[in-house]
């Protein structure tokens, strides 16, 4: 017997299926669902900003509560994207506010923000809750001013990691009195001192405020009376956590982060002292996460510390942890798992640290649960990347990088092509890959033949030629990034797999061996491609057609070419011509 | 003394009559309606509801109505295994539970529904 439902039951049925993945299926089923469908979808990712348009967005989905946009490709962390390429975030802001009133939350990375556009946001949406912007730029603290002034409702604002035009800290005073809102404020990369006195009135009066992270701006004395005013915070950024030892201190801060009974967080630490580290130890054995990223001190600091987080699920640290610390960290935290090791001195020549590969490998084999690494170091071998494998065949995200460009195997001299191999042969689920070291196109030829769930791929420095580039765009069957920089991979290869191009958000190329012919080829054959020429000599028309670009990023797109580009990028259109920007 | 429960009569569109306490009825927002304001005879027609359905939403408001208000697991899993049917069946469910305007048994048959289609995806 055939039902037929009343459209507001399969929207009801719909209201419980949220991830992005099934309601695209679920759209897909038949006409009337699609049309369901996409009245009820209330929340949008878009992982490339020129992927699609404002207006298609729109026009597809009317009653979008959430958006989440990317625009820099990833490599613009390591410099790599010239400034000016793009990523603007206006042409959303001005749509979304003619037509989604009720927006609550927008989420954005590598984003490019200016302050008109944190006016507008903070005046079109009345009931604007949620502002994360991570890895952004653009705007001063006269934008946060209008946030803070004009968000009657604002739960989040979290600047994370952007780089913020720091004009003063008198934008945190633009809060209203009757703001009480608030659950979660990260401040962190700010670099002046904001008003203290705002800041401890507005997080004492934020009843629900969940997440602080702090500036460095923020001095240490400060820190006992906004904790005592915010006792149910779950994550804390400190400030710096330095001050003349004096005892008094010492004991106010202790006594403070014993009454943090929620505190499962804990990040900040710039300029640490460690006669104050004893004060976070009440807290220790509660957290999931501990981010030292900003701390420098030294391997037994860091144990005693590890050795009482006995539940810590993330840990992003320096260096200075070293292979000790790292064996107490595999010992004590049995439910680890993401691990981050970051360089203390990345452009010294000489070795600062005793951090070697033997750290990871402890790790690989106290923690069983863990999935996520990003381990920079300064040697590496295939037998221990064999065991690692071996040891962690569960990992999802494995980011290695050996700090010197093809780098050996230091035992034996070779390439670590079997050491990788072995990671995507062993590791099933991997979904996420960076390479370093010296590589052959048999590295490739592992990939492509077994990393079947693999999303996302970083190449810097390696192969020998097009083969290896065949291997990963023929084989890869799950993948959606690929960046590659300095390495000799060239037209054969792209032309071949040109196809697969449209199944992937983006492809990166940087110093490599790419002609300008080719990218004409490209664009030609693939019209739902943007095929940039990024080259900052002057057009690629006034070189031969076999002449390499400098650099290359290829995306899918139902939005058509875009106008935004700067002179020194190209698109190559639907001729195959990529004509001079008319400014 | 115990009070005699006032007992409702319901007619499916197959015409079977099914003869409930009132406080059962009561869990469907339509039929509460219907009687609060007077718009219903001593029997309910309720068209769009076939007997074995409706003997079905009986059965689920009957366990939520007796049930003690802090047995949560015991619920839970007669919740659990309620859905666990024929997909016609359930469908017929969750049409009669919006009909009826049962609001946990929408809820309860909307999950369902929502977890097999997240399987098939």
């Amino acid at each position: 017997m055939a039902y037929s439902f009343p459209e507001e039951v399969l929207e009801y049925v719909f209201s419980f299926i949220n991830s992005d993945k099934d309601r695209n299926a679920v759209s897909l089923v038949c006409k009337s669902w699609y049309e369901i469908e996409r009245w009820c979808r209330r929340r949008i990712f878009i992982g490339n900003c020129y992927a699609v348009s404002p207006g298609i967005m729109i026009r597809r989905f009317p009653e979008i509560r959430s958006v989440e946009i990317k625009g820099k490709p990833h490599f613009a962390d390591f410099n790599l994207v010239p400034e000016g390429w793009g990523g603007y975030v206006y042409p959303w802001v001005i749509a979304m506010s003619r037509a989604y009133p009720w927006l609550e939350e927008i989420r954005l990375k590598r984003m490019v923000v200016s302050d008109e556009c944190l006016e507008l946001i903070s005046k079109s949406f009345k009931n604007f809750k949620v502002l994360v912007m991570s890895s952004c730029e653009g705007f001063s603290t006269d934008g946060l001013a209008s946030v803070a002034a004009n968000c009657r409702n604002l739960k989040e604002l979290d600047l994370r990691e952007s780089e913020v035009e720091d004009l003063s800290g008198h934008w945190l005073s633009h809060f209203p009195d009757t703001c009480t809102s608030l659950v979660s404020l990260n401040i962190a990369c700010l670099g002046s001192e904001v008003s203290f006195s705002a800041l401890e009135r507005l997080v004492s009066r934020c009843p629900n405020l969940r997440m602080l992270q702090l500036n460095r701006a923020v001095p240490l004395e400060k820190l006992p009376n906004l904790l005592r005013g915010a006792p149910q915070l779950a994550e804390l950024g400190t400030g710096a956590y330095s001050a003349e030892l004096r005892p008094e201190l010492l004991s106010s801060l202790l006594d403070a982060f014993t009454g943090c009974k929620k505190l499962k967080g804990l990040s900040g630490f710039w300029d640490v002292v460690p006669a104050y580290l004893p004060a976070i130890y009440p807290v220790c054995h509660g957290l999931t996460s501990l981010n030292l990223s900003y701390a420098t001190i030294q391997s037994p600091d860091i144990s005693k510390l590890i050795s009482q987080c006995q539940n810590l699920q993330r840990l992003w640290v320096l260096d200075y942890i070293e292979d000790g610390g790292l064996d107490i960290l595999a010992t004590t935290c049995k439910n680890l798992e993401e691990l981050r090791v970051f360089p203390s001195d990345p452009y010294g020549v000489e070795q600062n640290v005793s951090l070697t590969e033997q750290g990871l490998v402890s790790v690989s084999e106290g923690c069983p649960k863990l999935q996520s690494v990003l381990y920079f170091c300064r040697r590496m071998s295939n037998a221990s990347l064999v065991t690692i494998a071996q040891n962690r065949p569960n990992l999802i995200r494995f980011r290695l990088c050996i700090i010197e460009a093809r780098a050996t195997d230091y035992l034996t001299l070779e390439p670590l092509d079997a050491g990788f191999g072995a990671i995507v042969e062993n590791c099933r689920e991997l979904r996420r890959l960076s390479l370093s070291g010296l590589l052959t196109d048999r590295v490739f030829e592992y990939i492509g033949k077994h990393a079947k769930k693999l999303e996302m791929l970083s190449i810097a420095f390696a192969g020998d030629g097009d083969l290896g580039l065949h291997h990963v765009l023929s084989g890869c069957e799950s993948l959606r990034k690929l960046e590659i920089r300095d390495s000799p991979f060239g037209d054969k290869a792209l032309l071949a797999n040109a196809a697969k191009l449209e199944t992937m958000r983006s492809l990166w190329m940087s110093s490599c061996s790419v002609s300008y012919g080719a990218c004409k080829l490209l664009g030609q054959r693939l019209p739902r491609l943007n095929v940039e020429v990024i080259d900052e000599r002057g057009t690629p028309e006034s070189r031969p057609e076999s002449c390499h670009i400098e650099k290359l990023y290829i995306y899918r797109t139902v939005a058509g070419r875009r106008f935004d580009t700067p002179d020194f990028i190209w698109t190559v259109d639907e001729e195959g011509n990529a004509p001079l920007r008319i400014a | 003394m115990a009070s005699e429960s006032k007992m409702i009569m319901l007619r499916s569109s197959n015409n079977e009559v099914f003869e409930v306490e009132e406080a059962l009825a009561f869990e469907s927002q339509t039929i509460k309606h219907m009687i609060e304001h007077d718009c219903a005879d001593t029997v309910i027609p309720l068209p769009k509801v076939s007997s074995n359905i409706l003997a079905k939403v009986i059965e689920y408001c009957k366990k939520h109505v007796t049930s003690p208000k802090d047995d949560n697991n015991e619920l839970e899993s007669f919740d659990a295994e309620f859905v666990n049917i024929d997909k016609n069946v359930l469908f017929g469910l969750m049409s009669a539970a919006n009909y009826l305007n049962i609001k946990s048994f929408l809820d309860l048959t909307s999950q369902a529904l929502a977890d097999i289609i997240e399987e098939k995806c």
